[in-house]
């Protein structure tokens, strides 16, 4: 394998699908699987310029779908290749079989979900819908701001997923259109600081199709009697072990990252100034640019409030989103997506269930906006900044969900 | 010595035991110890060593490699002669003692010598080992007068041996027929004629009394029927008799040979015996026969060796039937079962064609085959031999049986067990 | 001792022509007389039947030579006969129950069939076909000893073919394999195993139904980029192939992925209750397809995933049977080449008893029956040399023949069965011309090699 990439750091502008694209050539990834699909599309036409072109020593599978993609990445994974591929919004549905079964099998793989909203209505646009109705089956999730967040997070993404406490597949979220599309400076590091990183990929020893050390690679289990449901739980038990792990592995990796790259990123949530405030939004995602924009333009107004954004979705940091929250009277989470069953946020849900959890009764709001590619600007945060602030002086009820474009 | 299984001789019985323990067992140790001290031969191939049609150095029926390869400690030229069965315990002629889980007594048979006046006064030679064969070949080049004792297949044999050198043969036997072990008087008077043609002198329900040497040095025979025929040598062939002077006061039930069951098992835990020496149920009745016959040896041996080994697929010895295969100055004989001696219902068919010499004899009961004998008419000695023991219903094709039984009994077995 | 080729004798082919038996005296005696032949064909009532040497495993004959003139040859399977050591005794007629070794007048001697140095002239001149020289003991020489990487124990129904197949195709395919068994009877008997064991000696997984061939194709791409030459091999049911997994099968042979994919058709959900599939056939009960008042089976012919495959233009595409087991092997021989080159699919008829409802006995002749009733033609494709029909049924039985062995179609009405005969003579006919279209191929392709010249 030897990828052309410049020994030293340069700098490019590009968009984040370009940036996904220059990380997963600067992680020496064995193999990629694409299937296009809007908004992703231009990043897996990257990677198989990478390949073609030589920038990317890598297997290319350009399959007949989404299914297949996860599949053949799976069996690629289970002979032990580092592997990547990315996805949006139709095309995860489609991949959900195989999509469900990386976890449990612990494999270190790492996607790309390039964010849309889900059908229907029939749309093509960025949302958080996707990769939100997935946000319970077992993957990492870490969203991302901008693109050279997105790039450095792929790069950590193969830390973490292959972390020998972790093995567990990160899905890299970035913001359809927002983030796809938007070019900004982004700084590519050098490769040699990257293998310094990251080191070589070893076979997952746990879960290998190798002639030369045999196994069945998942019997199956459960049922009622004998070893079944002990085994079945435990591998349970140990998932959900290795997710709790994860939070304070991603930590480390963002410590180390900095320590090869000089680069740093809040690995869970980022506090963003927080000294003092009364009143906080809570962010996710590319929307967090605007808002802080806001955040700046309250507090030039002498309005005590912070923003905390959300980067490690799944597993949950919900301690850290409370410590970054604490002395607030009131918080507003702003999702990009839905959680029917609530009629709110998922995002916000999280929040809740972090706040009682902590024996906290801080009144909350919940805001949706930026649906199937709607713009949230500096103004419709402001909107939402007033609504907490009236909640945290107790003159607007809580608990309530507030629609950001429905009047756009 | 210690050994699995022990086994006392090596020939036809000796070696299809073997042969079938291996098959059922690959590694069990085996000792096979055995009076000659050559490779295992057949007895049946000597008249063909003493006539020179078969080379002496090439009628070995296995060679030290087969032993080797099937991990069989052979001791040749080391006869078996004591038992102790109940410490399962052999003693060898040269002292040594063999501690055995599973024992076959294959030791075969040795010559019988009449009671002749004078006979151990006169040179003479019997015909049981290579050794006894090589040296009557020998013995016979330059003979003009011969002497055969005994019309059985050894003493025949001999003389058309004997016969084809240019030699006046003379044969004298008791029976009143030559070979009426396994034929029948019409058979043995077809036989007879072509001995006689060829030269030969029977004198047929004779005995000899007394043997001397006359003024020439030649061997002189008085028999009974007051003839006194001479000649410069003399073999005596009037049978054998089982060689298993080893069995006497060891508790193992003997008659004329030893007794066995249906699974070849003597009286004694963990012995068997096959061959010559066993005396075994009778196809055809109740009582307990000796079958000196080669097939009967191999089959004998064959289900003493599964039993021995264990093999689950042994079944039970179905009795004895006599049976042979002859040729005489080129001519056929063949003889498969009883000719129905015994059985007062049994239909008999008989042809003879004195033209061609062609001679046909089908032994019937209930339409199920009893026997069938031919001399110079091919019929499926294995085939016959088969639909007797199925006890195959012939009715429905009884008259193709009779017109061809050979056809017949190759159309029977195609349908039947091919 | 290995095992031999023989002479197979099939009565109902024979029409008493005797040629055979002119062949054989003629080859071995120099004379016409047939009465010198070593095989006899016998005439009674109608039927044929036959005497000849069985060249025995462990022969009477041998045993009962006291001349050490008959010996079973290691390397060839025949029982020589050696002359010079012969003392015509006859004994060894004695030992023979098949009348296989006969006394020759005319020789002076006995004489026994020596199949003629592996090239019996019997069979050739036979031209029914009755005789065939039956080299299927290839097999086990080549295989015999070869490890079965199947655990034993497998938990297969009685008299399973599945089990047969896997085991056979395994052990050939060999220890330096991945294999892929999605859901279904193969798995299902215990193979990917329960709670950490497992029932296969090689590296075996659990695809999803839908997508054995990527899972495959991304486990092969990775070994062949890393330099390791790994069989990538799945054992799927015909529900798994045809249906949901059709689109990554599909997309896998599209892309010529090196997979050696075998389907074990056996027509539908066994194992999971019998249900229908796509490759059920027309007017088959099934679970989902049951018989009743409004209702008499499938209603619809199976999909014809072979030739659907073959229209991939895959490296290699064949139809077996095991039914019969050279076929089978020899394309099983010509699959795995194919498969380090390209796609290479094997689709396996593969009777069920329990399904099908048949006693597990039964298991090959139904096999049997499907191939020579044209059920199923046994063919093989690979891009240079189209299409070839391995073993062409000149005279197919009726279909009644088959279809009556089973409880399946135990109802089908005239009607019914006349559909099934029309398609099934169809499918023979589509599958001969395209062989035939294979022949003219090839005579442009020699026409323009001579051309070149």
């Amino acid at each position: 394998m030897s990828a052309v990439l410049k020994p030293r750091s340069r700098v490019v502008v590009c968009d984040a699908n370009e940036a996904a694209a220059w990380g997963v050539a600067l992680s020496r990834v064995d193999m990629v699987a694409v299937y296009p699909i809007t908004p992703q599309s231009s990043l897996v036409e990257f990677l198989a310029k990478f390949i073609v072109d030589g920038t990317l020593s890598a297997e290319l599978v350009d399959v007949e779908g989404e299914h297949s993609v996860m599949s053949v990445l799976q069996g690629a994974a289970l002979a032990g290749a580092r592997t990547y591929t990315a996805t949006s919004g139709p095309g995860l549905a489609f991949m959900f079989e195989p999509y469900l079964r990386a976890p449990g099998l612990r494999l270190p793989l790492v996607m790309s979900i390039v964010t849309r909203d889900t059908l229907t209505p029939q749309c093509v646009w960025g949302g958080h819908q996707d990769a939100m109705s997935v946000r319970e089956v077992g993957w990492i999730q870490i969203y991302c701001e901008s693109a050279q967040e997105v790039l450095d997070t792929v790069i950590m993404a193969y830390r973490i997923a292959e972390h020998p406490e972790v093995m567990l597949p990160v899905n890299v979220c970035h913001d359809g259109n927002y983030l796809s599309f938007a070019v900004s400076r982004v700084e590519l590091p050098a490769q040699d600081a990257v293998d310094a990183f990251l080191g070589d990929k070893d076979v997952n020893w746990h879960a290998a199709l190798d002639p030369d050390r045999p196994m069945a690679v998942d019997p199956l289990t459960g049922g009622s009697g004998g070893a079944g449901p002990r085994t079945f739980t435990r591998y349970r038990q140990g998932h959900c072990n290795g997710m709790q792990r994860a939070l304070e592995v991603i930590s480390e990796v963002h410590e180390d990252w900095e320590k090869h790259v000089g680069r740093r990123f809040a690995p869970l949530v980022e506090a963003y100034r927080m000294d003092g405030a009364e009143h906080a939004l809570v962010t996710i995602g590319s929307m967090t640019g605007a808002a802080k924009d806001a955040i700046d333009e309250a507090r030039a107004r002498g309005e005590k409030v912070g923003l905390v954004k959300v980067k490690t979705y799944r597993p949950f940091p919900g301690a850290t989103v409370i410590g970054a929250l604490d002395g607030v009277k009131a918080i507003g989470v702003v999702d990009r997506s839905v959680s029917f069953g609530w009629n709110c946020g998922p995002v916000y849900q999280d929040v809740m269930t972090s706040l009682a959890l902590a024996r906290s009764a801080v009144p909350a709001l919940s805001f949706i906006g930026g649906l199937a590619g709607a713009d949230l600007t500096i103004g419709h945060f402001h909107r939402a900044i007033g609504e907490v602030a009236a909640v945290a002086r107790g003159k607007a009820e809580p608990g309530r969900t507030l629609w950001l474009n429905e009047a756009d | 010595m210690q050994t699995r299984y022990l086994i006392a001789g090596s020939s036809h019985a000796a070696l299809s035991a073997l042969h079938a323990i291996r098959m059922a067992d690959a590694d069990g140790g085996v000792t096979l110890v055995t009076r000659d001290a050559r490779l295992p031969y057949s007895p049946t191939v000597l008249p063909y060593v003493v006539s020179g049609r078969s080379d002496p150095g090439r009628v070995f029926l296995r060679d030290e490699e087969y032993f080797r390869a099937h991990k069989v400690d052979y001791l040749p030229g080391v006869a078996l002669a004591a038992l102790r069965p109940q410490d399962q315990t052999a003693v060898l002629a040269d002292g040594r003692t063999v501690c055995y889980e599973k024992l076959l007594l294959a030791t075969g048979a040795t010559p019988v010598i009449p009671t002749v006046e004078g006979l151990s006064g006169v040179p003479y030679h019997v015909l049981r080992t290579l050794d006894d064969a090589v040296g009557l070949h020998q013995a016979m080049s330059g003979v003009r007068e011969a002497l055969v004792l005994g019309g059985g297949l050894i003493g025949m044999h001999a003389a058309e041996n004997l016969a084809r050198t240019g030699a006046k043969v003379t044969v004298i036997e008791a029976e009143a027929h030559v070979l009426s072990a396994y034929f029948d008087a019409d058979a043995s008077g077809i036989i007879e004629a072509a001995f006689s043609a060829n030269g030969v002198d029977l004198h047929l329900a004779s005995r000899a009394v007394s043997a001397s040497r006359d003024e020439r040095g030649r061997i002189r025979l008085t028999l009974g029927n007051g003839h006194s025929p001479a000649g410069d040598l003399l073999l005596v062939a009037t049978g054998v008799a089982p060689a298993i002077g080893y069995v006497n006061g060891c508790g193992i039930q003997c008659d004329q040979g030893i007794l066995v069951d249906e699974r070849m098992r003597t009286s004694a835990d963990d012995v068997w015996a096959a061959g010559d020496v066993a005396q075994a149920r009778d196809f055809f009745g109740n009582a307990r026969v000796l079958n000196g016959i080669l097939p009967d040896a191999v089959e004998q041996g064959r289900i003493a060796g599964m039993q021995m080994a264990g093999d689950q697929a042994a079944k039970d010895y179905a009795g004895g039937v006599p049976l042979n295969t002859y040729s005489f100055f080129g001519k056929q004989a063949l003889s498969v079962g009883t000719d129905g001696r015994g059985f007062a219902d049994a239909e008999v068919h008989k042809s003879f064609d004195p033209q061609t010499g062609r001679y046909l004899k089908i032994v019937m009961r209930e339409d199920r085959l009893l026997g069938i004998f031919s001399i110079d008419r091919w019929i499926d000695a294995g085939v016959m031999w088969e639909l007797i023991l199925r006890r195959t219903d012939l009715g429905p094709v009884k008259a193709q049986f009779l017109a061809d039984p050979q056809r017949a009994a190759r159309v029977l077995m195609s349908k039947t067990w091919r | 001792m290995g095992a031999y080729s023989t002479i197979s004798f099939d009565a109902p082919k024979c029409d008493g022509c005797n040629d055979c038996m002119l062949a054989c005296a003629q080859a071995k005696s120099g004379t016409d007389e047939i009465a010198r032949s070593r095989i006899e064909v016998l005439k009674s009532n109608g039927s044929f039947e036959l005497a000849m040497c069985r060249q025995c495993g462990d022969p009477r004959c041998v045993q009962n030579c006291p001349a050490a003139a008959l010996e079973k040859n290691d390397a060839t399977g025949v029982i020589d006969w050696d002359e010079t050591k012969c003392v015509d005794c006859l004994l060894c007629t004695v030992g023979c129950t098949y009348a296989g070794i006969a006394y020759d007048r005319a020789a002076g001697h006995v004489t026994k069939c020596d199949l003629c140095d592996g090239d019996p002239a019997c069979v050739k001149a036979c031209k029914p076909g009755a005789l065939r020289y039956v080299t299927t003991a290839r097999i086990y020489n080549e295989v015999g000893q070869l490890e079965d990487l199947f655990a034993p124990g497998l938990s297969g129904c009685q008299g399973c073919n599945t089990e047969l197949l896997m085991r056979h195709t395994l052990r050939r395919v060999g220890p330096d394999t991945v294999l892929a068994t999605p859901p279904g009877c193969v798995p299902g008997m215990g193979s990917v195993g329960y709670n950490g064991q497992t029932g296969t000696k090689v590296p075996v997984f659990h695809p999803l139904l839908t997508n054995t061939a990527s899972m495959l194709a991304g486990v092969r791409r990775f070994y062949k980029r890393k330099g390791r030459d790994v069989t990538a091999m799945a054992l799927a049911g015909d529900g798994g192939t045809a249906d949901v997994g059709f689109q990554s099968l599909s997309g896998a042979a599209e892309r010529g992925e090196e997979i050696l994919y075998i389907t074990v058709d056996n027509e539908g959900y066994m194992n999971t209750g019998m249900q229908r599939s796509g490759c059920t056939p027309y007017g088959a009960w099934t679970s989902t397809t049951p018989v009743g008042e409004r209702g008499q089976g499938k209603t619809q012919d199976a999909k014809n995933m072979p030739l659907v495959m073959m229209m991939h233009n895959c490296a290699y595409v064949a139809t077996a049977s095991t039914g019969f087991m050279e076929d089978l092997y020899e394309k099983l021989d010509r699959a795995i080449a194919a498969s380090k080159r390209g796609f290479a699919y094997l689709h396996v008829y593969s009777p069920c008893t329990t399904g099908w409802r048949f006693p597990s006995q039964q298991n090959i002749e139904v096999a049997r029956k499907a191939v020579e009733t044209n059920f199923v033609v046994l063919w093989e494709f690979d891009p240079k040399n189209g299409v070839r029909l391995t073993r062409p049924v000149d005279h197919p039985l009726p279909l009644a023949e088959y279809v009556t062995m089973m409880g399946k179609f135990r109802h089908l009405s005239g009607e019914q069965l006349e559909h099934i005969q029309a398609s099934v003579d169809k499918h023979a006919a589509f599958i001969s011309r395209l062989a035939g279209e294979r022949d003219a191929q090839m005579i442009r392709h020699l026409a323009a090699n001579r051309t070149a010249a």
